[in-house]
């Protein structure tokens, strides 16, 4: 044991008071056992070399002595690697020793460490799911794990960096902050969704709001610089972010409410656009809920043409006009969009026009999302007349855009022939009894269809029912072509018509 | 109704497969007949389920058990469309609320948009009738300055604060109007508000009963086909039991029946077990007995086994002993033959060095022996340039030498000679002719006449045919030819000339170009040059060969029935050498026109022959000039061979005749001659003896007239003198000598 000591000794130089520590002891003590206690930190090589050998002595001592003596236990001294471990555990912050154990006191030291370990030590040293799964559930309440990929680890990253944008206060809080944790998250965070961005404290303008709230508006444009946090040197750092999920705005403000919180000024707007031009691994971007208006859309739209992978836009609630859907438009065929989502926009019906002329060549857009919008009829025969060409989107929304008759008759000619479509929505529409009539004509030759929804759209109730009807028989027939080709399958077509409309 | 009715048919099926498991034949059974009865059943079982899938209704009527089964499937159906419906119109319900607030607010946004254009309206008109009524008290303003009474103007005034005060009242009202209807709207709001909260309420509480109605229904009919379940189940149950009882008991028979069987058998067993075992009691004593000889018999045998194995292992170690020492020996041996063998190892590795260091050595010499050879062979040219040069200068020196004793010996002849001639013509009165000897011509050493090159030949022969022709019959009788032992000039050249045109291909075409602008017989002379280069004629020998050869063939060819041409190759070529070992004597006999008769005798001889012999070259066809050249090209070659020591031997000149001729020189006055100048030696020289003394004589004589014109020239002087004037006596009174 005495040569294991000096071994340890010598091996372990980084630590010297530690070290010295165990000279001065091990001078005392001849005795085997003696210099184990005081000894785990210079640990090293201890758990690895001694290892064999203790459990070789074990296994002779522990026979004899239950030749022996049978009521000797060996619960009175613990085990040196237990000792070692507890050690470990104890000055992991100073000495973090994972890699080099073996993987059963790797997975005793991760069950026993703190999660209020600083991340500088944990971040890139950690990857046990278990460890990350107590530090999330002891920071926040509700996790939701299937959200960030099923990794608790990337949860914990996501979440608090999420956090950190959130309480960030440009020009007060140390921008450091953010910045110090770009190297510790980088490989981790795949999404960022940040739902209130907040402004520059600006103690001065308090008062004034106060006093007259009328020019509150004009103190805006004499003072606009309340520049959101830049997202630039972040995304950048992010070499895996796939998705960022935005809405410049504050969350309770409660009777603080000023309507400069809710400014996406074009300084946050071409940063913005500049930062997600130059992230290549985005794929999904959504800006909701940010007053983005024509002008804002357009630049942000222009920035992402040609983007290698994005699938996904998102820019709905927001205050875009006929000028940013025909910008939206021009993005459809100019990048790889699979999803665009402008519900509850200020879309009229040159806007979709534009729209349709995109999507009638279009061959990577699945669903087009046009909600509370005001397309009426001038766009929604247009988008039925595109639909006829199109083969390849599955889902329209159409819900809440003053349509009327003339669509819906464009639209079951459409039905007839399209075979892509699986989901139409024309809710809170006026299409009338005699249009209810035709889509229901138009479904009849339809074998695709799966939903269709035509609440509160003045369609008569029989002619609702026996679309409903014909919807349930291709749901059927849809279920049964899944099943035949293979029984696995079976399950998650089953279930899909019916989690889908949830 | 359709998919329960599917699922009864898997159902039943299994069921009925169940029942005829268990009563009828199985498909794991022992008896093959049996497994095929089951497997056909199974099919046609199967085949039956398919018809009544196929069927569907006709499934209704069937067992019990089968209703049973469809009974929860029914169950299950019914509730399940129990709760779709239940849960369409709970969600139909909820969301009733949103559609209500939703067309609400609608209503309320069209009756928000009338109010809205109505108030604007209202505001436009106040707007009008104020600025109207605002216009007019600013016009009056106007009117009241113009005023000059005080009462006017107060009054005025008056209507003027009456006027505006009805303004303000206006203007009041209306505010107080919109105030009043921002309060209505403030209460609305109000209730709206509440409204929401209640409809909030509501949907929560709509939502909650939602959940609790959905809950409930969900457990009842859980219940409903739980219990439907149980029944089943019970019923199943109950069968199942009865069937189990059944069978129970059937097995309970079957078990008595084979304990029974059993119990026979076992006593039946213990007898035969009973006379088994006496049986082979004394089978067992019997072969006991025996097997107990058997023993002592291969106890004894074992003991003889053992005395000779005991033999064996003294015999065997006294060999292992030999053996060892044996071994010990011949590693002794061994390690001698080792050694020995190390040892040759050793002397034949020296050996190897020894004889490598002698190759090398014996190379290193051989190296140095070619060097010292090569250095030899070079000392031997360089000595034999030298030799050659030193023969040269030797030969020079020798015919140097030779030159200046000839003369001097010619000298010595002449002066002989002349002598002789003096002697003869002056002293013996003989007519004298000069003696004629060849070597008395011979200048320079005596050597064999260089033989002239072909070419050297014809050109000489052109340039004398050329003569000839100019000169014609004159010379030709004569016709001194130095080659034509046999053959006539103009047949060689006639020969030649047929050579140089018809063998023209073995000239070279650059030459023929060249030769274009010369002369004909240049022309000639320089192609036959070329065609004898060609055919390796070079010596006049050569030549003549050709010519011989081609008369030959010729003759050969033409007249194989004329008579035999006596002359074969061999006399030909015996003349032929004979002709050039003379030449050179024939041209000087020729050049001092003093022939010797013998040589003449042979030229005559020798054209005679050359008359005889005139085949003419016309009758050679030129088409066979080529066979005759192939055909001396072939000859030609052998005798090339022989050549070579000839002309090594022709520098060692020949001495022999050196002395002949020196003797001859020395000889060249005969002894009679000799003898004949002795005997007038002594004649002239007592001749001369008389002639001395006359001559003595002779000049004593004249010394004593001399003597005596002295003395008498003195006398005439005495006498002149004029002291004989003087003189009484003159003396030449006295002495009368007729002086004069």
């Amino acid at each position: 044991m005495q040569d294991t000591v000096t071994t340890s000794a010598l091996l372990d130089p980084s630590h010297s008071s530690v070290s010295t520590q165990d000279k001065s002891s091990t001078g005392g003590h001849t005795s085997s056992t003696g210099p184990q206690p005081s000894k785990p930190s210079s640990i090293t090589p201890v758990p690895a070399k001694s290892r064999n050998p203790n459990s070789g002595a074990n296994f002779h001592r522990m026979r004899r002595i239950i030749a022996e003596d049978p009521e000797w236990s060996l619960a009175i001294v613990p085990l040196l690697t237990e000792l070692c471990i507890q050690h470990i555990i104890k000055n992991f912050q100073r000495n973090p020793i994972l890699k080099q154990l073996l993987p059963e006191h790797q997975q005793k030291v991760l069950n026993h460490l703190s999660p209020d370990l600083p991340l500088t030590v944990t971040a890139n040293l950690i990857d046990d799911e278990n460890y990350w799964l107590r530090c999330c559930m002891q920071r926040w309440p509700v996790c939701h794990v299937a959200e960030h990929g099923g990794s608790w680890k990337r949860m914990f990253f996501e979440r608090h960096l999420e956090n950190l944008l959130k309480h960030f206060i440009p020009g007060t809080t140390d921008p450091a902050v953010i910045l110090d944790l770009l190297p510790l998250c980088r490989n981790y965070v795949r999404r960022v969704h940040v739902d209130q961005f907040l402004p520059p404290v600006r103690l001065p303008a308090q008062p004034q709001a106060g006093d007259q709230s009328d020019s509150g508006s004009e103190g805006e444009m004499e003072e606009p610089a309340v520049d959101h946090y830049q997202l630039g040197d972040l995304v950048a750092g992010l070499s895996h972010l796939e998705e960022l999920d935005l809405a410049y705005g504050v969350k309770d403000c409660g009777m603080n409410f000023e309507w400069n919180l809710f400014l996406f000024t074009y300084r946050d707007c071409h940063s913005l656009a500049a930062t997600i031009k130059a992230c290549h691994t985005l794929k999904i971007f959504k800006l909701t809920q940010s007053k983005v208006d024509d002008e804002k859309a357009r630049i942000i739209i222009r920035s992402l043409l040609d983007h290698p992978v994005l699938e996904e836009l998102d820019l709905s609630h927001n205050l875009i006009g006929d000028r940013g859907a025909r910008g939206a438009a021009k993005l459809l065929n100019h990048s790889r969009l699979r999803v665009l989502n402008l519900a509850n926009n200020q879309v009229r019906g040159p806007g979709a026009q534009s729209l349709a002329h995109a999507l009638a060549h279009n061959t990577n857009l699945v669903s087009l999302n046009l909600r509370l919008n005001c397309i009426e009829d001038e766009g929604g025969q247009a988008l039925a007349h595109a639909l006829q060409t199109n083969k390849c989107l599955t889902t329209l929304h159409l819900g809440g855009n003053e349509l009327s008759e003339p669509t819906a008759t464009l639209l079951s000619q459409v039905l007839a022939i399209n075979t892509t479509l699986t989901s139409i929505n024309l809710s809170c529409n006026h299409i009338g009894l005699d249009g209810g009539k035709q889509l229901l004509e138009g479904m009849s030759d339809n074998k695709t269809l799966l939903e269709f929804d035509l609440r509160l759209s003045d369609v008569a109730q029989e002619s609702e029912y026996l679309i409903g009807q014909a919807l349930y028989a291709n749901r059927e027939a849809a279920r049964q072509r899944a099943l035949n080709p293979s029984h696995f399958m079976s399950t998650i077509t089953a279930s899909g018509p019916e989690n889908s409309v949830g | 109704m359709n998919s329960p009715g599917s699922l009864e048919g898997l159902e039943p099926k299994v069921d009925e497969h169940l029942s005829t498991q268990i009563l009828e034949p199985s498909v794991h059974s022992d008896n093959p007949q049996e497994r095929i009865q089951a497997r056909r059943l199974r099919i046609a079982a199967r085949l039956e389920a398919r018809r009544r899938e196929a069927l569907g209704e006709y499934l209704d009527g069937k067992k019990e058990s089968e209703e049973d089964q469809s009974k929860s499937y029914k169950q299950k159906e019914e509730s399940r469309l129990k709760l779709a419906k239940l849960l369409l119109c709970g969600t139909e319900l909820v969301t009733n609320i949103q559609v209500a607030i939703d067309i609400r607010e609608i209503h309320r946004r069209v009756e928000e948009e009338d109010v809205k254009r109505q108030r604007i309206e209202k505001l436009e008109n106040e707007v009008k009738t104020s600025q109207d009524k605002f216009d007019e008290i600013t016009s009056k303003w106007q009117e009241g300055k113009q005023k000059r009474i005080p009462q006017d103007l107060w009054e005025m005034l008056n209507t003027q604060q009456l006027h505006c005060a009805g303004l303000l009242e206006d203007k009041n009202k209306l505010i107080s109007e919109l105030q009043q209807e921002l309060k209505t709207k403030d209460d609305q709001y109000v209730k709206d508000l509440k409204k929401q909260s209640d409809d909030i309420c509501l949907l929560l509480e709509r939502m909650e009963e939602q959940v609790k109605n959905v809950m409930k229904t969900f457990r009842e009919e859980l219940y409903h086909i739980e219990k439907a379940f149980e029944v089943e189940r019970q019923e199943l149950l109950a069968s199942n039991r009865k069937k189990w009882e059944r069978a129970l008991q059937a097995h309970n028979a079957k078990e008595l029946e084979y304990l029974n069987n059993r119990i026979k058998k076992v006593e039946d067993y213990e007898k035969q077990l009973n006379k088994q075992r006496i049986w082979d009691c004394e089978e067992y004593n019997m072969i006991k007995i025996k097997l107990e000889q058997d023993v002592q018999i291969l106890e004894q045998q074992l003991q003889q086994r053992k005395a000779v194995y005991l033999l064996n292992q003294e015999k065997l170690e006294y060999n292992l002993q030999v053996l060892k020492k044996r071994d010990e020996e011949s590693t002794v041996i061994k390690s001698q033959q080792k050694r020995k063998i190390n040892r040759l190892h050793d002397t034949l590795n020296n050996l190897r060095s020894k004889y490598a260091k002698q190759i090398k050595q014996f190379q290193e010499e051989n190296q140095s022996l070619t060097l010292e050879y090569k250095r030899l062979v070079m000392q031997f040219k360089e000595l034999q340039k030298a030799m050659r040069h030193f023969a040269l200068i030797d030969d020079e020196k020798f015919r140097e030498i030779w030159l200046m004793n000839e003369e001097e010996a010619k000298d010595l002849i002449a002066r002989g000679f002349d002598v002789d001639r003096i002697i003869h013509t002056h002293h013996l009165g003989l007519p004298w002719t000069a003696p004629d000897f060849w070597f008395l011509k011979n200048v320079g050493p005596i050597s064999q006449q260089p033989q002239k090159s072909a070419t050297q030949i014809v050109e000489e022969m052109l340039l004398r045919t050329e003569e000839e022709e100019a000169e014609e019959a004159a010379s030709e009788s004569e016709s001194y030819l130095d080659l034509p032992k046999q053959i006539s000039e103009k047949t060689t050249k006639r020969i030649l000339m047929l050579l140089c045109d018809e063998s023209g291909f073995l000239i070279e075409s650059k030459l023929l170009s060249l030769l274009l602008p010369l002369e004909q017989s240049e022309c000639q002379l320089l192609r036959l040059d070329a065609i004898f280069s060609a055919l390796g004629i070079e010596s006049e020998d050569d030549l003549y060969k050709l010519v011989n050869f081609f008369l030959q063939y010729r003759a050969h060819h033409l007249s194989s029935s004329l008579q035999s041409k006596p002359c074969s190759q061999a006399s030909v070529e015996e003349l032929s050498v004979e002709g050039t070992s003379m030449e050179s004597e024939l041209e000087l006999a020729e050049r001092t026109e003093m022939e010797g008769e013998k040589e003449e005798s042979l030229v005559e001889e020798e054209k005679e022959e050359e008359e005889e012999t005139p085949p003419s070259p016309w009758v050679i066809h030129p088409n066979d000039v080529l066979k005759i050249l192939e055909a001396f090209v072939m000859g030609l070659k052998k005798p090339r061979d022989s050549r070579a020591p000839l002309r090594a031997r022709k520098s060692v000149r020949s001495d022999s005749k050196d002395s002949e001729y020196w003797q001859a020189l020395s000889t060249v006055i005969p002894p009679s001659r000799l003898n004949l100048w002795d005997a007038l030696y002594t004649a002239l020289e007592k001749y001369h003896l008389v002639l001395t003394q006359r001559a003595k004589l002779l000049l004593e004589n004249n010394s004593l007239e001399q003597q005596n014109t002295e003395l008498q020239a003195l006398l005439q002087q005495y006498l002149t003198s004029k002291i004989n004037s003087e003189l009484q006596v003159p003396p030449t009174r006295v002495l009368r000598i007729p002086t004069k």
